[in-house]
């Protein structure tokens, strides 16, 4: 597909060949000298429109942004239930097409994005729709795996915690169905992954449904652990009960294979043990930066003049 | 059509669609939004004994001559239905419903987080995936439709 001024609204519009363009241009983006990065999109502008919570997304962003000469400005969450003041997000979106260059956008339905691309004649970059997608941070997944296991083909993937309200977890299997990989999918009964959500990802990759991680855990290259938000749960008992099933701590880690790595989208809140973060299987920090880098290549493909 | 099987007259101009599936007539006018406000006849049989299915819903409608656009739709609720095209008394055209590729409008998703049932100013999209399996999915939220809980728009 042709970057250039294009829209990210779901990983399923993008082929391997795409996410290895990609790939190619973090590395190239990741070698360059900070002067040459910075001209890439010089006077470009980033409009972001989050209206949902998150930092960590928007702070991503506007690193990556910042690191390529470009700058962003925008509403975010705490603005944004003002801003809109019953507002057609079609209207806000049309408003931010005017002001900038390209806009991410963060919003809580599910097909948000695609829609917002309708109306903007900017590119729309997918921060986060509903429970549906969240493309950049599958990209920034797939780039950490290749980076920190040499390559994607091959490998053995737990995918751990909520499965059904994760955004992440879609993106990311899309993303595996361009891979030849192994996929595990392990969560509580009432948080696995949706039914209507499967019919693509089914065609692509098979996967072992499974709510137990003990029973795969020494087959796992790489442990992708979500959070289990304690208000997915309809009572606390449950909650409590499986909460502890799901955590990564040293006994975990002692029945994984040496070399097999622990990723996290983050925030995390305690599925990751603190005694893991100093272990050569702790990615995740690796693989937020990884996040920015990505996003700086992503925008200068699709904002840049092609010197890249 | 069999004329000794249709217990109600003629029409000279218009558009008969046989062979719904029991039971689903009323869903049938409902997605055509078809409900008699432009003064037209409409005549509606329920429940007519079939020699092909056991029963069928049969829609009558006058001087309205449906086009495919809108009766390919109708394959979601009864994929066995046949148009049947009136001028002058005499049949046309007739043929049976097919899934087209994609379809507009008329129904809603059935996620109701999607941003096309929002209030929003979009119309749903669906893609169908699957003509034989009646697979439909939304354009724009990616899921799967449940059929068996179609809304109209
Ligand atoms: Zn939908």
């Amino acid at each position: 597909m042709e970057m250039r001024g294009a829209d990210v609204t779901s990983i399923r519009d993008f082929g391997r060949g795409d996410l290895e363009e990609i790939f190619a241009a973090t590395d190239r983006i990741t070698d360059m000298e900070p002067g040459r990065r910075r001209q890439l999109c010089a006077g470009k502008s980033l409009g972001y429109l989050f209206f949902e919570p998150s930092t960590r997304t928007r702070l991503s962003f506007e690193a990556a942004m910042a690191s390529v000469g470009g700058t962003s400005f925008g509403i975010s969450d705490k603005e944004s239930s003002s801003a809109q003041k019953g507002e057609s997000l079609a209207d806000v979106v049309r408003m931010m097409s005017i002001y900038s260059d390209a806009m991410v956008l963060r919003h809580s339905l599910d097909g948000s994005s695609r829609f917002a691309a309708q109306v903007s004649d900017k590119p729309v970059i997918n921060g986060g729709s509903g429970t549906e997608e969240h493309p950049t941070q599958a990209i920034q997944d797939l780039y950490t795996m290749r980076k920190v296991c040499g390559k994607i083909d091959g490998l053995t993937i737990g995918i751990v915690g909520d499965l059904k309200y994760g955004r992440t977890v879609y993106s990311l299997l899309h993303g595996l169905g361009n891979y030849d990989v192994n996929v595990y999918l392990v969560s509580p009964e009432s948080l696995r992954i949706r039914a209507d959500s499967v019919y693509d990802i089914k065609k692509k990759t098979e996967y072992v449904e499974s709510d137990n991680l003990n029973e795969c855990i020494d087959a796992l290259d790489v442990v992708y652990v979500t959070r289990v938000q304690r208000e997915r749960f309809p009572d606390v008992e449950e909650y409590l009960k499986v909460r502890g099933s799901y955590v990564i701590g040293a006994d975990m880690l002692k029945k994984m294979k040496e070399k097999a790595v622990v990723m996290h989208p983050l925030p995390r809140v305690d599925e990751i043990a603190p005694e893991v973060d100093s272990t050569p299987a702790a990615r995740y920090f690796e693989q937020a930066r990884y996040g920015m880098d990505t996003r700086a290549a992503l925008l200068a493909l699709i904002l840049g003049d092609g010197d890249l | 059509m069999d004329e000794s099987e249709l217990t109600v007259r003629r029409i000279r101009e218009g558009t008969v669609i046989d062979h719904i599936d029991e039971g689903r007539g009323l869903q049938v006018l409902a997605a055509l939004s078809i409900n008699g406000s432009d003064g037209g006849v409409v005549t509606i049989a329920l429940n007519v004994p079939s020699a092909k299915h056991n029963k069928k819903d049969i829609i009558k409608v006058e001087n309205i001559l449906l086009r495919d656009d809108d009766t390919n739709k109708l394959a979601v609720i009864a994929p066995r239905a046949t148009v049947n095209i009136i001028r002058d008394y005499k049949l046309v055209e007739k043929h049976r419903v097919s899934l087209p590729n994609s379809i507009g409008r008329i129904f809603m998703c059935t996620n109701p987080d999607c941003v096309t049932n929002s209030g929003e100013p979009i119309e749903s999209m669906m893609d169908v995936v699957d003509k034989t399996g009646r697979v439909l999915k939304c354009r724009y939220c990616g899921r799967i439709l449940d059929i068996t809980k179609l809304r109209y728009m």
